[in-house]
């Protein structure tokens, strides 16, 4: 039985559509990764799952039930705007969020404390939340959503504004999580920390599901037509025929092979080539990324021509939201 | 649901109760109130009382009776006063109070005219009333009174009231009435208050939902706008999406409701314990002298806080429902008058109820919710309310109470998920049933 289920969902606002015929599950246990740039629905569908709002139509399931609110106590739900009360103080606060979900004042105390160890913060606790940095307060809020240890966790673009080792913090934290054996949902715009992270992705561009399944699978299904090269001396290698474009900086080669039956075979020719000319530090041979499969998959399922994207636009659209972030 | 509402609540009561302005209002502004009104006694008892009057006149006879006249009237209001302090004016302004007269009989001589002129000046004197006598034995002398302050009506009235009495005694002596018989005759006459305690209940009923009006109106700038600010304040910092991923809106509506408003009740309580506190000690004499004088009823007092907490939860739910629609202060100031206007209504409507306060009018409009807390209170205190009229007002107010919260969680939970979109009907209905 999927803990979350979304059935041919529909959302309409005044003038946009915000998710249109959206359909995935999320099974029990799994890191579920809900991508796609910003205004594609991510939180949207988010939003609908912890009943903040209802589809236009369709259904959307938790544990099994059509949406109720007595499940969400089950539920651990980080928002995309943060949201705490700027004056309170830190551990009155969490108290308050965990006593929100049925803890006792004690109970939510002790977890509060552990809590704020573990995530290497407990010089924040006395402190005034708006006293915080951002980083800080976002692992308040973090924190504040799994005080009564829910079931599911969903959690809305989790990473974003952290520096990355405290984005690597949260994200070792989410894998324990789910270790022991909880279901986390989380969205995100950065396509690399899905790859790491997810057993489960679902892709979503414009409101479309574009891509859904298991990671593994997903990549399998993808050639390994990616290679990238980091070498020293001549590059006139690059003019091998098995390359259908690429990439050049100083020192690195971003290849893309020409499609073919013995594709491993041209990478192994280009490497002996490359050898011949240069010294070659660095040679890897790999499935698309995500974000490359992602630009694929969308350029595939523009239907209406007048509205078609160029490569460039969406990479743009990709990575501007990366840049932004960071 | 309860124990959310609770904890909702007591969170908003404790991070309120904790801030700096809560402490500083909360002494500032008695502090501010007291120093008002002492200063103001305080100018009140400097601004001397008394008139100099001199009286001139060629006809020293005249003059002399009319200074008898005047000091055995102040004799006479004297120890009226003094024999029931309660019946005098209850008013704390001092320009009410009748001023005492020092009268000076003075021959004329040559220059004194201008002598008068000049003291008149200097203060000396603050009036002179010059007699001119009559030149026939049938006329009437002339009179012209000189003040130093033209605005000085009351002295003018004193001296005319006495100048009158004065000449009526002395035609009527002329006229060969004996003096004993034309003093009873000049007795005024007196009508006793039958409903004497009657009045004081009046008097007491007006001060205490003056009262009441005054402290409710404090209250709910202070506090209800409170509500109404925290509520915006939920929406900017978007801490209701954790919260209704949590809690009904409803429970969340109440809660700061009853927190908030809780946070005002502990404000006016220690007011209200201050005042009683200090007017238990004697510094209450000393400030206030015999001027202030409020009779309250344990009754009174019970409907009074009946009514203070029905008007301030009806009101506090309306600044909520203000609070749902608005997304920023500037936006809530412009809707500010809706709460203030109900409560502007009421107090228009005092003088009607005044009048009769069982009048179908009062008994109709004690009823509505929004005038009910102000209108029926003062029924209960001056008029004579059926039990079922008091019932159903409480009745009444508690239920649009819960309605008006209902609403205003509603307004909440369509306004924050359209996002700038202004639902349609099918929309709110929809919502109306969701939770």
């Amino acid at each position: 039985m999927p803990i979350v289920e979304l059935n041919h969902v529909r959302k309409v606002y005044d003038t946009k559509v915000a998710v249109e015929d959206l359909s995935f599950a999320i099974e029990p246990g799994t890191m579920f990764g809900l991508l796609g740039p910003n205004g594609s629905g991510k939180t949207s569908s988010i939003r609908m799952m912890i009943g903040m709002t209802m589809p236009d139509s369709g259904t959307v399931s938790l544990f099994g039930k059509p949406y109720s609110r007595a499940v969400l106590i089950r539920v651990g739900y980080l928002p995309e705007e943060r949201g705490l009360y700027k004056k309170m103080n830190v551990l009155d606060q969490l108290v308050f969020f965990g006593e929100l979900h049925g803890l006792s004042a004690s109970e939510a105390t002790k977890r509060s404390r552990r809590w704020c160890e573990r995530l290497l913060i407990t010089e924040a606790i006395p402190k005034k939340t708006e006293e915080l940095s951002k980083g800080m307060q976002q692992k308040i809020q973090f924190i504040a959503s799994l005080l009564h240890e829910p079931k599911l966790v969903i959690m809305d673009e989790p990473f974003s504004g952290l520096d990355p080792v405290n984005a690597a913090l949260l994200m070792d934290t989410l894998v324990e999580l789910r270790g022991e054996g909880k279901t986390i949902l989380f969205s995100t715009h950065r396509m690399d920390q899905v790859e790491k992270l997810c057993d489960q992705i679902a892709l979503i561009h414009r409101g479309h599901l574009v891509l859904s399944g298991s990671m593994p699978e997903i990549k399998a299904s993808y050639p390994r037509n990616r290679v990238r090269i980091d070498y020293q001396g001549d590059n006139v290698f690059l003019n091998h025929p098995a390359i259908q474009s690429l990439k050049r900086y100083s020192g690195r080669a971003e290849i893309i092979l020409r499609p073919s039956p013995t594709l491993a075979d041209d990478a192994q020719s280009l490497l002996a080539e490359a050898m011949r000319h240069a010294r070659i530090t660095h040679f890897e041979v790999a499935e698309p990324t995500l974000e490359d499969i992602f630009i694929d998959k969308v350029r595939q399922t523009s239907t209406d021509p007048g509205n078609e994207l160029s490569i460039a636009d969406l990479r743009a659209e990709v990575e501007e939201e990366s840049v932004h972030v960071s | 649901m309860f124990l959310r509402v609770w904890l909702v609540a007591r969170r908003e009561y404790l991070e309120r109760i904790r801030t700096r302005g809560f402490v500083i209002t909360t002494i500032m502004i008695p502090l501010i109130m007291a120093g008002f009104v002492g200063g103001s006694i305080f100018l009140g008892s400097k601004a001397s009382n008394d008139r100099v009057i001199a009286i001139v006149s060629t006809d020293t006879q005249l003059a002399l009776d009319l200074q008898t006249e005047l000091n055995h009237e102040q004799e006479l209001q004297k120890e009226e006063n003094h024999h029931d302090p309660a019946q005098s004016p209850t008013s704390l302004s001092p320009q009410k109070k009748t001023p005492r007269l020092i009268v000076e009989v003075r021959d004329v001589v040559p220059g004194s005219r201008a002598e008068l002129d000049q003291q008149l000046d200097s203060g000396e004197i603050d009036g002179y009333l010059w007699i001119t006598p009559a030149t026939s034995p049938a006329g009437r002398p002339t009179f012209e009174f000189n003040p130093r302050s033209n605005g000085d009506t009351a002295v003018h009235d004193i001296l005319a009231n006495a100048l009158d009495k004065v000449l009526l005694r002395e035609q009527l002596a002329h006229r060969g009435i004996v003096a004993a018989d034309a003093e009873t005759m000049l007795q005024p006459v007196s009508i006793a208050a039958a409903h004497g305690s009657h009045r004081d209940d009046r008097e007491s009923a007006e001060i205490s939902v003056s009262i009441l009006f005054f402290i409710m109106y404090l209250v709910i700038m202070l506090y209800g706008m409170n509500v109404a600010r925290s509520i915006i304040e939920e929406k900017t910092s978007r801490i209701f999406e954790v919260l209704l991923a949590t809690i009904r809106p409803e429970a969340m509506m109440a809660g700061k409701i009853l927190g908030v408003g809780s946070v005002g009740l502990t404000q006016v309580g220690i007011w209200l314990s201050a005042v009683l506190l200090l007017a238990g000690t004697s510094a209450a004499v000393h400030v206030g002298g015999d001027t202030f004088h409020v009779a309250l009823t344990l009754g009174q007092v019970l409907f009074f806080l009946i009514y203070f907490i029905l008007g301030y939860l009806f009101y506090s739910s309306i600044a909520a429902a203000l609070g749902a629609m608005t997304n920023s202060e500037q936006e809530l100031q412009q809707l500010n008058m809706f709460l203030m206007l109900p409560l502007l209504v009421c107090f228009v409507m005092l003088g009607t109820l005044l009048n009769t306060p069982d009048g179908t009018l009062s008994r109709v409009l004690a009823l509505v919710p929004p005038f009910t807390p102000l209108l029926m209170y003062f029924r209960v205190s001056l008029g004579h309310p059926a039990p079922w009229e008091v019932a159903l007002s409480i009745v009444l107010t508690s239920a649009s109470i819960c309605g008006i919260i209902w609403v205003a969680s509603r307004i909440y939970r369509v306004g924050i998920l359209m996002y700038g979109k202004r639902p349609n009907f099918a929309e709110v209905v929809r919502w109306l049933k969701y939770s």
